[in-house]
Order: C-alpha cells, then sequence, then structure tokens
C-alpha cells in the first residue's frame, strides 16, 4: 500500500500498513521503517516470522535460513518505527491510495503482551498443547495393492525398531529402487512422522533416490587408489558412451551410472560395480565389454 | 562361567579343530570382496566341478582374505603330510590345473605365493604344526611365508584369523582360540579388571583420533545413565581404507567376541554395529555370525552362564562419510540426518538415546580378545613410547605389492612402501604417500624415514587415520590430489556449520581454477589463510581436518602450485591443458601398446621403431603413459 499520491491535494500520510510477518513483510517493514515511514505490520499468527524460521536451508544457496531470518526478526521486533499487530485479522480497507483507512480485529490472546517475556513456558506445560494437531483429520493415502502389500510387509519387519524409519527407507528403496513419493506419503501416515522430515533423511543420504533408476545400477568407485590410477577416465567413458551423466539414468531405463565414494577394493583399482557384482582393474578400453553383458 | 558351558565350548572346539585340519585334503578359496572382484566365485566353481569329474574326495570352502589383494584370488590347499601352500592369482583354467594335479599328488610350483609349516593361533598361544611326512616334488622350491617380503616385515595380530579360517563357521574361530577371552573375561575378571588391563595395554583407539581406549571406558562406566550402549563404528569410509571389511568379513567373530568383553567392562545392555550400506558382503557374514553366536549362548541372556545379559543389533549406513563421526553415527542411528553435533556432552555421558554410549572402531575392538587373553604387557612390548601394538595399513595405489599389512607402531614410511610394498611399479620415481584419507596429508620422499605412530604422524601435519596409505609416483599431480580431497569432503559436508559447508566449496573453487590454468598470483595465500580459519572453527572433525590434504601439499609441494600458477604448467601431467606429452625416441622400444590403445590415434610408428606423438591430436587422457612397459612417454 503505497502512500505515495501525487494527484491527490491532499497531503498523504507518512504510515503504511504491511499485511503478512513473513520473512517479505518482515523485509519490506524494516526497509520502509528505515526510510522514515511508520509502518504497521499486521499478521494473523500470535508471532511474526512466518514459513522461512520453519525451513532449514533456503534455495539456491543452502544458506541457513534462521541464520538469515533471526537478525530481522530482532531488529523489526525492537524498530521505534514499526508496530508489530499479531495475532490479528484485516477486516476491512476504505479509501485510495496515500489516505487508506485501514480496520484490524485483534483476537484475544489472553495474555498481557506487556508482561510477557516469551520465555515459552506456558506452551511448554499446557495440558491440551497438542490438541490442534489431533483434531486434524490424517487421511491416509492410497496405493496400489501390490505397492500396499509390499510396504506394509516392511514396516511390518521393523515394527521393533525405536527409530524404524532409515531402515524402512533402506527397503523401500531396495525393493523399488528408488523412493515413490505417494510410498513416502503413505509411510509417513503409518509412521506418523511428517513427510517433511522424511524427505529431509531421503535428501540426506547418498543411498536414497527419489527419481526411478534404471534396470542396473553402474557405480564407478571414486577413491583414492582408484583415483590416481584412472577412475575418473573410466567414468568419463562411461558417460560419453551411454550418452548419461553421473547420476542420470539411460533413456531406455537401463542403466543408472553414478559415482561411489570407495567400495573397498583400493588394491584391485580401479573398480567399478555393477549391480552386486565388483569389476577389478578395469580398462579404458574393455569397460564398456564389461557392461554390454548385463 | 559355568562348567556346562565350557564343556560345550569344549566340543565345539574339537568340532572346529577337525574342520580347520581336516584329515582329507582341503582346498580353501579367498572369498572376501577383493577375492570376489577377481573371480573367486568362478574359481572354486571350477574347483568344485573340477574335483567332482575327477572323483577327488576333497573338501572345497570359502576362507577371508590374507591380505595380499594384489594377488587374488589366492587359494589354499591343505593337505595331510604337506605344509599347507597358497596359491595365487587363479583363474578357473589355473584351478583345475591345480586339481588335476592333486590327483597325482603333485603341486603347481609356479603358480604357488608360498608355503606354510606352522600357524599360531595367537588368541590362545597355541601353535599348529603341520605334518611334513609325505611331501611332493618342488616343494622345497616354494618360498616360505616369512621370505615372501610382503609378509616377513609383518607381524599379524589383528588379522591373524583372516584367510586362515572360515567366517561362516563359528567352531573355526572357537578352534584358533576364538571366545577364550570372552571366558577369561567373564570368569576370571569383574569389569574393572577387564578396564584395568586395556588400560596398561596402552590401546589407542584405531578410528584414528588415537584416544585411550581404556580411558573413554571408564568415562562411560562411570557415567550415571542407564541402559548404556556400545557401538562398533563400521562406517570405514575413507576412501583408500578397507581394512575394516576385511575383518569383518574375514574374522567377524572377533569384533563381536571384543564388543561383548566391553559391553561387560563398560556395564552395557545393548550393542549397535554400525556398517556402511557399501559393504553387503560384511553385513552377510556379521549377521549370520552373530546368528551362531546367539545359538552358542555367546551373547544374548545369561552369556557363558555367567549371568550378563547382551545382545547386538546391526544398522547398515545410508551412504554418508560423515557418519564416521560419532556424534553424527549416533544421529543417524536415530533415525534422522547424520550431522555432528557440538561435544561436549561427549557419548560417554550423552550418546545414543541420551544415554552413556561407548563408540570403536572395528580394529580396536577387534584387538580386545588379544589383550585379554594374551596379557597388557604382550601387547605392549612392541610399538613406540606412545603408540603401543601394530597398526593395519591398506597399502594401495602405485605400489607393487597392493594389500593390508600388519605392522608394528614405529616401522618407518620407507620400509612399509619399499620393503613390504616392494616400492613403486614400471620404474617410476616415488613423489609422495598420502596417509589417514581425507582427513590426512601428503608426506614427501625427504619424510620417507619418519617412523609411523599416532604423534609423529601428526607433528608433520598428517594423521594415521584409520590407515589408508595411498603411494603416488611422479604422474600424481599434487594439485590435482589435493583437488580431489576437497571435492570429496564439499561432497560429503553435512551442511551445518559454514566454514566446513561454505569453506570447502571455496577452497574447491580455487584449487579447480588453478588445476584449469586460471590461477592468480595470491591463490596459495588465500588457500593457506581459508585452511587455517577452517581447521580452527569448524564443528566436528570432517571439518576440522578437511584442509589437511591442501595444507600439507602446500607445505611439501609448494614450487608445484606456483608451476601451475604462475606457468601454467603441470610438471606431473596430470591437469588437462596444462601440459604436452612426447615420446622419448631413445627409450621407446616400438612394442605398439601406446598406438593400438590411444583414443584419439594421436600416436604414430612402425614397429621396432621410435614411435611419434601428434600433440595436435592429443586428448591427453594419460593411457600411452600408463601402459607403456619403459616409461618412454614424457610431460615436455
Amino acid at each position: 500500500m503505497n502512500s505515495n499520491d501525487q494527484q491527490n491535494n491532499k497531503k498523504p500520510i507518512g504510515a503504511v500498513a504491511v499485511v503478512g510477518a513473513g520473512i517479505g513483510g518482515i523485509q519490506a517493514s524494516l526497509d520502509l521503517a528505515n526510510s522514515g515511514f511508520k509502518v504497521y505490520l499486521v499478521e494473523e499468527e500470535p508471532t511474526i516470522g512466518g514459513r522461512m524460521a520453519q525451513l532449514d536451508k533456503t534455495f539456491p544457496t543452502n544458506d541457513c535460513s534462521m541464520c538469515i531470518i533471526s537478525p530481522k526478526l530482532v531488529e523489526c521486533g525492537g524498530h521505534p518505527n514499526i508496530e508489530n499487530i499479531t495475532c490479528s485479522d484485516l477486516i476491512d480497507l476504505k479509501g485510495k491510495p496515500g489516505h487508506f483507512t485501514v480496520s484490524i480485529k485483534r483476537r484475544a490472546r489472553s495474555v498481557d503482551e506487556s508482561l510477557c517475556t516469551g520465555c515459552g513456558e506456558c506452551t511448554n506445560q499446557c495440558l491440551v498443547r497438542n490438541r490442534a494437531y489431533l483434531d486434524v483429520q490424517m487421511i491416509e493415502p492410497t496405493l496400489g495393492e501390490d505397492e500396499k502389500m509390499a510396504v506394509d510387509e516392511i514396516l511390518e519387519r521393523h515394527k521393533e525398531n525405536r527409530s524404524p524409519l532409515i531402515p524402512v527407507l533402506q527397503d523401500i528403496n531396495g525393493r523399488f529402487n528408488y523412493l515413490p513419493p505417494p510410498i513416502l506419503s503413505y509411510v509417513s501416515f503409518k509412521l506418523n512422522i511428517s513427510l517433511a522430515h522424511i524427505l529431509r533423511v531421503a535428501t540426506f543420504y547418498a543411498f536414497f533416490s527419489l527419481e526411478p533408476r534404471g534396470k542396473h545400477m553402474v557405480s564407478v568407485c571414486m577413491g583414492t587408489a582408484c583415483h590416481v590410477r584412472g577412475g575418473e577416465r573410466l567414468l568419463e567413458k562411461l558417460e560419453d558412451e551411454l550418452g548419461i551423466k553421473s547420476g542420470q539414468t539411460t533413456e531406455d531405463k537401463k542403466y543408472s551410472l553414478e559415482m561411489v565414494r570407495c567400495i573397498g577394493c583400493c588394491a584391485l583399482s580401479p573398480v567399478i560395480r555393477v549391480d552386486e557384482r565388483v569389476y577389478s582393474r578395469v580398462r579404458y578400453n574393455t569397460v564398456m565389454d564389461t557392461l554390454m553383458k548385463y | 562361567m559355568s562348567s556346562l558351558a565350557l564343556k560345550n565350548l569344549n566340543e565345539i572346539k574339537a568340532k572346529g579343530l577337525k574342520s580347520l585340519y581336516p584329515e582329507k585334503t582341503k582346498i580353501a578359496v579367498g572369498m572376501s570382496t577383493c577375492g570376489r572382484a577377481s573371480g573367486a566365485e568362478e574359481v572354486i566353481e571350477a574347483i568344485q566341478s573340477e574335483a567332482a569329474s575327477l572323483g577327488l574326495d576333497i573338501i572345497v570352502t570359502p576362507n577371508g582374505c590374507m591380505g595380499l589383494c594384489q594377488k587374488e584370488p589366492l587359494v589354499d590347499l591343505i593337505r595331510p603330510g604337506w605344509p599347507r601352500v597358497v596359491y595365487q592369482q587363479m583363474d578357473v583354467k589355473k584351478a583345475k590345473e591345480i586339481v588335476a594335479a592333486l590327483k597325482e599328488n603333485k603341486i603347481i610350483a609356479k603358480y604357488i605365493l608360498c608355503k606354510i609349516g606352522e600357524e599360531t593361533h595367537l588368541l590362545e598361544n597355541a601353535l599348529h604344526r603341520y605334518n611334513l611326512n609325505g611331501l611332493p616334488e618342488n616343494m622345497e622350491k616354494v618360498p616360505p611365508y616369512k621370505e615372501v617380503p610382503f609378509f616377513g616385515k609383518q607381524q599379524k595380530r589383528v588379522l591373524q584369523g583372516c584367510g586362515n579360517i572360515n567366517p561362516d563357521k563359528i567352531e573355526e574361530y572357537i578352534a584358533a582360540g576364538g571366545y577364550t577371552a570372552l571366558g577369561k573375561a567373564l570368569g576370571e575378571l569383574d569389569p574393572q579388571g577387564v578396564i584395568d588391563e586395556v588400560t596398561r595395554s596402552s590401546l589407542r583407539g584405531r578410528g584414528g583420533a588415537g584416544f585411550p581406549t581404556g580411558r573413554k571406558w571408564s568415562f562411560c562406566r562411570e557415567a550415571p545413565g542407564e541402559p548404556k550402549y556400545v557401538i562398533c563404528n563400521a562406517d570405514e569410509g575413507d576412501p583408500g581404507a578397507y581394512m575394516d571389511r576385511s575383518i569383518l568379513e574375514g574374522s567377524p567373530h572377533q569384533v563381536i567376541e571384543g564388543m561383548v568383553i566391553g559391553a561387560y567392562a563398560i556395564g552395557a545392555a545393548h550393542g549397535v554395529m554400525y556398517v556402511r550400506a557399501e559393504y553387503p558382503l560384511a553385513i552377510e557374514k556379521l549377521t549370520r555370525a552373530l546368528d551362531q553366536a546367539r545359538e552358542l549362548g555367546l551373547l544374548g541372556k545369561n552369556i557363558l552362564g555367567s549371568g550378563f545379559d547382551f545382545d547386538i543389533a546391526i544398522e547398515r549406513g545410508s551412504g554418508a562419510f560423515v557418519c564416521g563421526e560419532e556424534t553424527a553415527l549416533i544421529a543417524s542411528i536415530e533415525g534422522t540426518t547424520g550431522e555432528p553435533r557440538q561435544r561436549p556432552p561427549f557419548p560417554a555421558q550423552k550418546g545414543l538415546w541420551g544415554k552413556p554410549t561407548n563408540i570403536n572402531n572395528v580394529k580396536t575392538w577387534a584387538t580386545i580378545p588379544l589383550i585379554v587373553t594374551r596379557g597388557a604387557d604382550w601387547f605392549s612390548e612392541i610399538g613406540t613410547e606412545k603408540s603401543k601394538g601394530t597398526m593395519i595399513f591398506s597399502m594401495v595405489g602405485k605400489v607393487k605389492m597392493n594389500g593390508l599389512v600388519e605392522v608394528p607402531m614405529g616401522m618407518t614410511l620407507r620400509e612399509l612402501v619399499f620393503e613390504v610394498g616392494g616400492g613403486v611399479p614400471d620404474k617410476r620415481a616415488f613423489k609422495a604417500i598420502q596417509t589417514g584419507g581425507p582427513s590426512g596429508g601428503c608426506i614427501p620422499d625427504s619424510l620417507m624415514d619418519l617412523p609411523v605412530d599416532y604423534d609423529k604422524l601428526a607433528a608433520v601435519g598428517s594423521i594415521i587415520g584409520s590407515g589408508g596409505m595411498v603411494v603416488m609416483d611422479e604422474t600424481s599431480c599434487m594439485v590435482n590430489v589435493a583437488k580431489y580431497f576437497l571435492a570429496f569432503t564439499k561432497d560429503e559436508s553435512c551442511g551445518k556449520c559454514t566454514p566446513c559447508r561454505e569453506g570447502t566449496r571455496r577452497m574447491l573453487e580455487i584449487l579447480t581454477d588453478i588445476t584449469e590454468g586460471r590461477g592468480r598470483e595470491g591463490d596459495i595465500e588465500i588457500l593457506e589463510d581459508m585452511g587455517t580459519t577452517i581447521v580452527d572453527s569448524a564443528l566436528c572433525a570432517l571439518g576440522g581436518t578437511a584442509p589437511n590434504p591442501v595444507l600439507t601439499t602446500i607445505r611439501y609441494f609448494r614450487e608445484e602450485y606456483e608451476e601451475h600458477i604462475k606457468n601454467k604448467r603441470c610438471p606431473a601431467g596430470a591437469c588437462k591443458g596444462l601440459f604436452e606429452l612426447w615420446i622419448d625416441p631413445d627409450k621407446c622400444i616400438g612394442c605398439g601398446q601406446c598406438l593400438s590403445n590411444c583414443p584419439s590415434s594421436a600416436v604414430s610408428g612402425e614397429k621396432k621403431n621410435a614411435h611419434t606423438l601428434d600433440t595436435g591430436k592429443c586428448i591427453q587422457c594419460g593411457i600411452c603413459r600408463e601402459i607403456c612397459p619403459t616409461n618412454a612417454v614424457r610431460v615436455k
């Protein structure tokens, strides 16, 4: 809401209302407040910060999101030109640019804001604090019958495990050759672990793939011994011959190519592994013959 | 230990001895991952089918790895009246020949690596002498085990079981003295007594950091909190090191026995083995070994009738190098991303599920049974002042004899590479040895007389690490090697702390620029500055040691960096675009190997005349250089 209106004879009011105190709203408020405007920052949640504070990293630089947002939260919270109106809804907006009248309804917070230090102790002690989560009706994602049976069997196998997630993902990855997203939703429902956490684990470990892989997994060892004995050259050759890059799958879905960090056959380097079989002392000129066996 | 349990063990031992040294001829094939990769599966099949077709009544079994991976597949022949004979580099054809020779009571001397007249079962200090009353002809020509240079200087202790017993049979491990240490610990020592013995032996953690094991155990024992956990760290991620895999595949019970003893000493009720996903065979062997141990009452409730309960579960890793770090490993077992956390509190106070936890490496656990049966004095009689016992190294790269070696601490690097390893092949010059994987450094020729132990290697900027040693010759470019390790740590950085996540990335960019001819004055200083900052500020050991390969190569091979930056030239001939190859006509014998193998047809020449290389066509892949038998392909 820009208050700068040149066509109106009345002098525009030097105050701005920003609706939504996510990272965008906070940044806008700070920029405006630092340029001398009075800012009313309206937010429906009880706190400012929005989604960003819940993220691990930001795209595309992989920077830590908390590191970016927390100084801004502090600044926004204490800025003399910003008035934070949280736990509130925008009811009505009247007027023209430069002369808006905004109606805001503040919901009851039942806590004296002037005294609250935000220590969080009441949230910890509250007996009904998880009610909100319990009220949400989780709907069981639907899977094909075969898939469901296979996944249920895997889940059953690890039900005694105190932290079943990784073993379950390993078995799913082994059974389906990758982690199909519908199955992950199903696992999330069954294990009562958020999908965000499952995806975080699935993308952290190199062993898991979120995309379908080829029939045969070709892994080129990039260990030190293989490196000094020409492992990289083998990878280049395979990339050229198969027409794909490491981490990709050929169009006919026959081969997937990947680098692996040391298979532990260093004395026989350079080595490649096709599915479970390890081939030692692989030569540049004959590496494709090995693949052709499959 | 109850007398019933003892009687049972003795019965199993008698059975095991019959299986180890049967009355019939036995052929054992090395079936670890390296054996399989060299074709051991085909060899064992060929032996079985040939023996069947010739009507020979022999036993054919799999074995672990003897350590000389270069000569795999290795085949052991144990025939009553003969010494044990080790055949090397077997294939289907040779395997059939040796079986056929057996029918005529002969050996084929040209395929034999060595003969073994006696072997010691270290775990109980028992000597087994082979009966030598029916020697076949030619046997005197075969070198004895100790005269093979690769074995002669070694002192096998922890590895003594690998390659000598069938890892699938618990009775063979028991026959070789296995589980006597457990019997002694549970029967004769109290938990504090075990810890005292381990402390007195001065054993230091074999995973790389070298923390005294006895002290670590007593911290965990004294820490309040129940239940306590012990963990075996088998997430052997260092590229170039594979001894943990070899031990798990060749003698899994030794690790299990060590863990049970450790759990008894610490007071732990649960054990976890965290094994890399890349080692499926090791997981298979371990699973079987755990089942066997449970069946015999060596694991589970009331172990050996002593009232002590303990069991071990296997957790598979999922391909993250950082999970070798103890706090990251614990996070991974707890089902989340393997990100390290700040220490203290150390795992000994707050580890798995917030309870006191003791983590040791595979080699450390495998050493424990030896210390308990043979005593701390026996263990610490070899080694250096602050590093006792033996150390296992995987010596790989540009060295003649690739394989696993176990030598006393304090042997010099020169002895290791040139005597045990046989030196650099193909008449090339030795350049450096890289120890400790991505956390270690490169040590130049001038420091090769350094005795190897934890502190000496740390003093020159490297670490002993988990024991990986990669030998590099004149064709390895040190800048390129540093770049390789940085690329590794950049990929494997978990991203939790900024110095490691951003620092390794930026250092890699600079190194990539240098190796691609875009290096600028001042780059070396930036690398040094960033490197030391990361060492000081990273959260965990992965980040804190990540710059080591760069810092040591700058320290010992600075002129190589300068040559890349100032003259845009790679003297080793490894960085594409920064060198040209030529064929030295004085050395070329015109064998034509380079010509037939060149992918870009850049080599021309007649047979038996010196060849020439067209630098315009050359794609600098380096294949000709690698295969040239006379080292005639040179860098200009």
